[in-house]
């Protein structure tokens, strides 16, 4: 395949390293590239512009997944392609600041997703069950975001950064809530690159 | 005369193309057809969906979405006629 482009899943303090994985437009491989004190994670793909497919934006998370098992990563939205090494290093040089700062604020934690969602024909006093896990979570974790309810469904859609080491109990509370609620389906998902505790703009490309 | 008319009209014309393109905007809701999608797939997720309803449903939204594109783009570039 020609080399058009250097997609970027995340971006983690220097470490030199290479990941078989099922990357971005079908690739095998990503690796590192190093500015400084960091380091970015690519693949060579064929092109600038990705398409955005269910196939892509699985490749994207998964391997930030396995990016996120063994080191902190400040992960890129879906899209990151550079043209070549040197564009992607003034990237990062401009970046650098915020990069720095964003990793130590995810630095050895998690993110987590938990949707509740009212089964059919179950009314719950949603104002109370909101209430009750934000009691029961959030001091488990070190940060929350509040998600769009993108369904009349959804009684709660809410992003946890918990530390790695907290990850246990935080589970177990998640559990507890899903014994407590007959008429909620619990979907608990992650861990996750810390996608909604970070925010980085990045400009052309 | 003619001028007077056209004073009186022209008004009256812009507020009805604003009201026609903020109609359009409305019937072609991207936001609205976005968390439709989200919808589909957290339904699928939780097993209340088939794998075959799920993926007709994302076909018929994603076509959905892409002419509801296509129209807000023409609005914004006002490439779309109006009738009023």
């Amino acid at each position: 395949m020609t080399t058009d482009a250097l997609y970027t899943y995340g971006v983690i303090e220097r470490e030199d390293a290479e990941f078989d994985v099922n990357g971005v437009e079908g690739v095998d491989r990503a690796y590192t590239v190093d500015y400084r004190t960091l380091s970015a994670i690519v693949s060579e793909i064929g092109t600038v512009e990705p398409e955005e497919t269910d196939e892509n934006s699985r490749a994207h998370d998964d391997v930030l997944q396995t990016v996120i098992e063994e080191r902190t990563v400040v992960p890129m939205r879906f899209g990151m392609a550079f043209k070549n090494e040197a564009t992607l290093k003034s990237v990062l040089r401009g970046a650098r600041p915020a990069f720095t700062r964003a990793l130590r604020e995810v630095d050895g934690a998690l993110e987590l997703g938990l949707k509740l969602v009212e089964r059919e024909e179950a009314t719950v006093d949603r104002e109370a069950v909101r209430e009750d896990v934000a009691d029961r979570l959030d001091h488990r974790a070190r940060s929350v975001v509040e998600n769009d309810l993108f369904s009349d469904r959804l009684v709660l859609n809410r992003s946890y950064l918990v530390d790695r080491s907290a990850r246990e109990r935080f589970d177990d509370a998640v559990a507890g809530i899903e014994e407590d609620y007959d008429d909620l389906i619990v979907q608990y998902t992650g861990p996750w690159a810390p996608y909604n505790f970070v925010d980085i703009e990045i400009g052309g490309q | 005369m003619f001028l007077l008319d056209d004073l009186f009209v022209r008004p009256f014309i812009s507020i009805i193309d604003a009201l026609h393109a903020m109609a359009l905007e409305e019937l072609y809701d991207v936001e609205g057809i976005r968390d439709a999608l989200k919808e589909n797939q957290l339904l699928y997720e939780i097993g209340e969906l088939d794998e075959e309803t799920y993926r007709e449903r994302k076909e018929t939204l994603e076509e959905e979405l892409r002419v509801a594109r296509e129209v807000h783009e023409q609005v914004r570039n006002k490439t779309i006629e109006v009738n009023a």
